[in-house]
């Protein structure tokens, strides 16, 4: 008895029926047993037709074969019949992107009240480096602006914002806003990602912006070593300015605690007028009134070229460019808002 | 494999170390199988575990004093010209000096063997776990990532140190080919490490709040790699991976693994506590692998080495795990039978 050619491989895995949404998992499962029972007869007729030499690799075969389906069910049971309910592989995990969806719209619609300018400065399609000013001790400006994308902007969704690495010290936190979207700031990452035409958001000023003294409020700080140009240029990504007005006033941070913050691997214990004072009460962020402005994109990589990475000199100068640029937004933001709390 | 034309001298051999090894054996299989590989020695202080045709065993510990001079003396006499160097312990040892010698020491004498009899290609199999895991990684590591995994681990140090060996002599001997293979956490129906004790457990200990990304690849597919690489030339590093990644959570849901959460404060010394007693299969500083992201980015192989790997990450993980149930079938099948 002759057993298929394709049995043993694993194409003849992708040719066993997947659940489809119009059949449900019982009759699916039910189709599986006919296949293995089919399999037994199979190993039956070849029992008393074949020799006991030859028996010995038609065994082998079959339980290969049997080992398949029951990997193919496997598989169909983890994945269910829902395929984009996947990781993808910067670990964002869309089943819960959407059950925390309702708590972000909340904080974007009703807590921070977003109002956002210039949506139509983000291409239609295609990369693009969203840089901004970065303040509030969490990420939640990069939450923000990539949720005003996903909530305002007609056709793109493939947003994604990259964060500090110090949150993924800690537990649950950096777990959380992986899965959420976040992507760890690195070079490597951003630049998979503007591959791929993503868009992302970068926060040049790092870790001195999100701890940002709050006398030093919306002043742009140091924009790191010019990375984000670099990888505008390396990458052929038009830069899109943006200023993020009333993160800065989420946390006001009055005083720094490094000496304490050493003992857990963090950059810095933040101390506000509520925290620690409250307790867990003062991690609350204060409802200021935002505005997100996106700015008109500037195309360094057409003008210089992908070899401009390597002057450091002209990255440096085209850093400050794009700085002066956000700063002058945001004052111009400031100039026009009446009040924190109500824009 | 080129074929020597003259007839006079020798046919050119393909050896291997560690072909009582996971990686060894496998391979050597496939290469029993091959009828373009006339010849083929196997080097280990054990007999592989199966019959073979057409390889000569040679019985050689290679953490013995003037291993490299009786190498040579293989090498010179089978006319070896490629070798492929798996002889290296996979699961952390209690004992590390007999790790040290075996894959620092070891690695040096396969190399000035190597280097005597002027081999023309040298394959080495090493580990993504050479990477280490830390909170700082990129989400994919190239291959010119600096290697960061010994620092806490005495044993992955000395995989370094191996892998660093293999580099210099990469540079003095640039008419050799060297390639350095590194495959992430193998999985399928007949590899066994500790990775898949840790899999085979029902319940395990997990660090409280972290869940990072895990990837696999399939037996097969890193056989398979060693094939391209002993056909062709490759100088060079590769990462040897599996498509896509899983989170921790799932891959112990699919598993089937119960997880019981531990902050890590407390879970680092009791695990190390239960290491030295021999009780657990890895030592405290593998726990940075449960907690931190340490996978690894397979654009290199697939781009010069046309490397394309059958089973999906996913794929691999299920293959292990339908194999394993299909074991414990069998096992309960025979106690049917005897009681």
């Amino acid at each position: 008895m002759p057993l298929p050619k394709e049995a043993g491989k694993i194409h003849y895995l992708k040719s066993l029926p997947k659940p489809s949404s119009s059949s449900s998992k019982e009759e699916w499962v039910e189709r599986l047993e006919k296949k293995i029972d089919n399999l037994e007869k199979e190993f039956r007729a070849a029992q008393t037709s074949a020799s006991k030499s030859e028996i010995l690799p038609l065994i082998q075969n079959l339980e290969k074969r049997f080992q398949e389906v029951l990997h193919s069910f496997l598989s169909a049971r983890s994945s269910g019949s829902n395929e984009e309910f996947e990781i993808d592989e910067f670990g964002m995990d869309p089943a819960l992107v959407k059950k925390v969806k309702p708590f972000f719209n909340f904080l974007y619609y009703n807590y921070w009240r977003v109002s956002v300018k210039g949506m139509n400065q983000i291409p239609n399609e295609g990369r693009g480096l969203i840089v901004s000013n970065h303040s509030g001790t969490l990420p939640y400006d990069g939450s923000m602006i990539a949720a005003s994308i996903i909530n305002e902007h007609t056709s793109r969704k493939d947003v994604r914002f990259l964060v500090e690495d110090f949150v993924y010290h800690f537990p649950f936190l950096g777990t959380f806003i992986y899965r959420t979207g976040g992507v760890r700031a690195c070079p490597e990452n951003a630049e998979r990602l503007l591959e791929t035409n993503h868009l992302v958001v970068v926060f040049p000023e790092g870790i001195k912006g999100i701890g940002k003294h709050y006398k030093n409020r919306y002043r742009l700080q140091r924009f790191g070593r010019g990375g984000f140009i670099k990888l505008a240029l390396r990458t052929g990504s038009p830069i899109i300015p943006t200023a993020v007005i009333g993160a800065e006033e989420i946390h006001p941070l009055i005083y720094k605690s490094t000496i304490l913050a050493r003992a857990f691997g963090i950059p810095y214990i933040p101390v506000t007028p509520s925290f620690p004072l409250l307790g867990p009460l003062g991690l609350v962020p204060l409802p200021s009134k935002w505005t997100i402005q996106f700015g008109e994109p500037i195309d360094f990589a057409k003008e210089y070229g992908p070899e401009a990475a390597e002057d450091q000199l002209l990255v440096n100068k085209l850093s400050e460019v794009v700085r002066e640029k956000i700063q002058q937004m945001i004052f111009e933001n400031l100039k026009n808002r009446r009040s924190i709390w109500f824009g | 494999m080129p074929q020597n034309k003259k007839k006079t001298s020798k046919e050119k051999a393909i050896a291997l170390t560690g072909t009582a090894g996971f990686v060894g054996s496998s391979l050597l299989r496939e290469l029993e199988k091959d009828p373009k590989y006339k010849k083929i020695i196997a080097i280990d202080h054990q007999k592989p575990p199966f019959k073979t045709e057409k390889t000569k065993f040679y019985r050689l510990d290679l953490t013995e004093t003037l291993a490299d001079s009786k190498l040579l003396e293989i090498f010179e006499k089978e006319n070896v010209d490629t070798v492929v160097h798996a002889a290296f312990p996979v699961s952390p040892p209690h004992n590390l000096t007999w790790a040290h010698e075996l894959t620092s020491v070891g690695t040096m004498y396969v190399i000035d063997a190597c280097a005597a009899k002027k081999v023309r290609k040298l394959i080495v199999a090493s580990t993504t776990e050479v990477y280490g895991a830390y909170a700082t990684n990129p989400n994919f590591l190239s291959e010119d990532h600096p290697l960061r995994g010994g620092f806490k681990s005495r044993f992955l140090r000395d995989k370094i140190e191996a892998e660093g060996q293999f580099r210099k002599f990469a540079k003095k001997h640039p008419e050799t080919c060297v390639t350095i293979l590194r495959p992430c956490t193998m999985l399928g129906p007949h590899v066994r490490n500790y990775k898949t004790t840790f899999l085979q457990n029902r319940v395990i200990f997990t660090v409280m709040g972290y869940d990072p990304l895990f990837q696999f690849v399939h037996e097969e597919d890193v056989t398979r790699a060693f094939q391209l690489a002993i056909e062709k030339d490759f100088p060079g590093v590769f990462n040897i991976v599996g498509n896509g990644v899983l989170p921790l959570s799932k891959v112990l849901n699919l598993a089937g693994i119960t997880s019981i959460p531990i902050p890590a404060p407390f879970l680092y010394p009791a695990v190390q506590f239960l290491w030295y007693f021999q009780m657990i299969p890895a030592p405290a500083s593998r726990l940075d692998f449960l907690k931190y992201l340490s996978v690894a980015d397979g654009k290199k192989a697939k781009e010069i080495m046309e490397f394309a790997p059958r089973y999906s990450t996913k794929e691999a993980l299920l293959s292990f795990i339908g194999a394993q149930r299909l074991r414990e079938a069998h096992l309960m099948e025979a106690a049917d039978a005897t009681s």
